[in-house]
């Protein structure tokens, strides 16, 4: 490709008859006939140059080569100084020497750039995914924590409630004993105060005898008078 | 044709006007061959601004970037994606290449629009974007060639030459001549759009120095990247092309 595009420039700069090759390096020429034919050798004279090209090219080409002429024609003379300068077209080493710079360009950036830069943001992504995975393992972590927790408060909690109940039924047979006691204590105290209140009675009952004839004795005396 | 030699002749006539330099070089001779000075020199500026940028943000990378590694970051994640939607899965190997393609004509295009190469005065011709020159576009091209044949070569080897006659041989005439419209499209597209830009611009600044040029030169300014977008786009898709399977 490259060779064949500059080979269509060089050629008509050395005004060869275009080759057998494709209609492509044919259409080019006319193109570049204003500007690509000058820089070289035979850029002196332009206006015979521009009639001659004509009868080289193939019948084809020739008609619209003529019309591109007879619009050339005019501003030619005028400018030829300038356009003897220019040439858009114009291919020669700088293209290969681009090519080359391009290459150097590209080992160099892939050196400097792409492959340190892509390997690192490639090595971050890894450590994060591992980071986040090691996370949601350490949820696991979290949750078998929080079941010894658990465990541990069940034990601590049976126990407290294994402690408290034996202290329940320490005090209650503690308290037991005591209500026994005093029980026992106040019926004893019942018995002897019971027993003192029966020989008092008695003891009034006996005094209640002795007086009963005394108080009969009254009470005849003050029914019968008798004098 | 004649369109195109109206064309030269209508730019003829404002060259006259506004004194642009339309395809004038200033040349070198190395070795009994003629260069585009002007060409090399922008070009160089290219490279060592690109070079310089990605080695000073990239020396020391960060896990939590700093802005210049962030940007740079960016960059590489948009060329990567632009090479994986092309290419497919096996894009890997090809950044490099699209990328460098990418920033290469971005940074030149750019550097056409932004950086002032006018101040420095040549003998003859002027800087300007190194994609402003038919060379550099047409290297670039059939680098863009030689990259796809040999992605396509490498991949599968002679049997890549099969997708020739792939739906039927008939259309091998027409298979041929795509690998040269392709460098040819991609070639001419970028340097037509790049001159054009930039000739709009210098015709209108000296026309109208004022207010005027500007929204112009902002609409150059998002040309340049569409055309870098696109030839790199357009690189990765014809190597995605040439390596996927027949059907």
């Amino acid at each position: 490709m490259a060779k064949m595009i500059v080979a269509s420039s060089s050629s008509c700069k050395t005004q060869i008859p275009p080759p057998l090759s494709a209609p492509k390096p044919k259409q080019q020429q006319p193109n570049s006939l204003p500007q690509a034919t000058l820089p070289l050798p035979k850029l002196r004279l332009p206006k015979p140059l521009a009639a001659l090209s004509p009868k080289s090219l193939p019948l084809l080409a020739a008609a619209a080569a003529a019309s591109s002429a007879a619009l050339l024609a005019q501003p030619l003379p005028a400018l030829a100084e300038e356009i003897e300068k220019a040439s858009l077209f114009d291919f020669n080493l700088t293209l290969p020497i681009i090519a080359g710079e391009f290459l150097l360009l590209m080992f160099a950036l892939d050196k400097v750039y792409f492959s340190p830069l892509g390997n690192f943001m490639d090595q971050r992504d890894a450590e994060i995914k591992e980071k986040l995975s090691g996370v949601k393992d350490t949820s696991q972590e979290v949750k078998q924590l929080e079941e010894q927790a658990a465990a541990v408060m069940r034990a601590a909690r049976a126990e407290i409630s294994a402690a408290l109940s034996k202290m329940k039924k320490e005090t209650q047979v503690e308290v037991e004993q005591k209500l026994l006691e005093g029980r026992r204590k106040v019926e004893a105290e019942l018995q002897e105060a019971l027993a003192i209140l029966e020989s008092q009675k008695e003891e009034t009952l006996k005094a209640l005898d002795s007086q009963i004839a005394v108080l009969s004795q009254d009470i005849v005396n003050k029914v019968l008078p008798v004098k | 044709m004649n369109v195109l030699s109206c064309s030269t002749n209508t730019l003829k006539g404002l060259y006259d006007i506004s004194g642009v330099e339309v395809g004038q070089h200033f040349y070198w001779q190395i070795g009994g061959f003629q260069v585009h000075g002007q060409v090399l020199i922008t070009s160089w500026v290219v490279i060592a601004i690109l070079l310089g940028s990605a080695s000073i943000a990239v020396r020391n990378p960060q896990t939590i970037p700093n802005d210049s590694q962030n940007f740079f970051e960016y960059v590489l994640e948009f060329i990567r994606d632009v090479s994986k939607t092309q290419i497919g899965e096996e894009y890997g190997p090809w950044v490099p290449f699209i990328g460098t393609m990418f920033l290469f004509i971005f940074v030149s295009n750019w550097s056409g629009a932004l950086l002032p190469w006018k101040i420095i005065e040549l003998p003859h011709g002027e800087l300007a974007a190194p994609t402003n020159d038919i060379n550099t576009t047409v290297a670039l091209a059939l680098l863009t060639s030689v990259a796809y044949f040999y992605a396509g070569l490498t991949k599968k080897g002679l049997s890549y030459f099969s997708k020739y006659i792939q739906p039927t041989p008939i259309l091998l005439p027409i298979h041929i001549l795509e690998d040269f419209t392709k460098p040819l499209s991609l070639s001419f597209r970028l340097f037509g759009n790049i001159l054009a830009d930039e000739l709009v611009v210098v015709v209108l600044v000296s026309l109208v120095p004022l207010v005027v040029p500007i929204p112009i030169m902002f609409l150059g300014l998002f040309t340049s990247g569409i055309q870098a977008l696109i030839f790199a786009t357009l690189a990765a898709a014809y190597i995605g092309e040439s390596m996927e399977g027949h059907h």
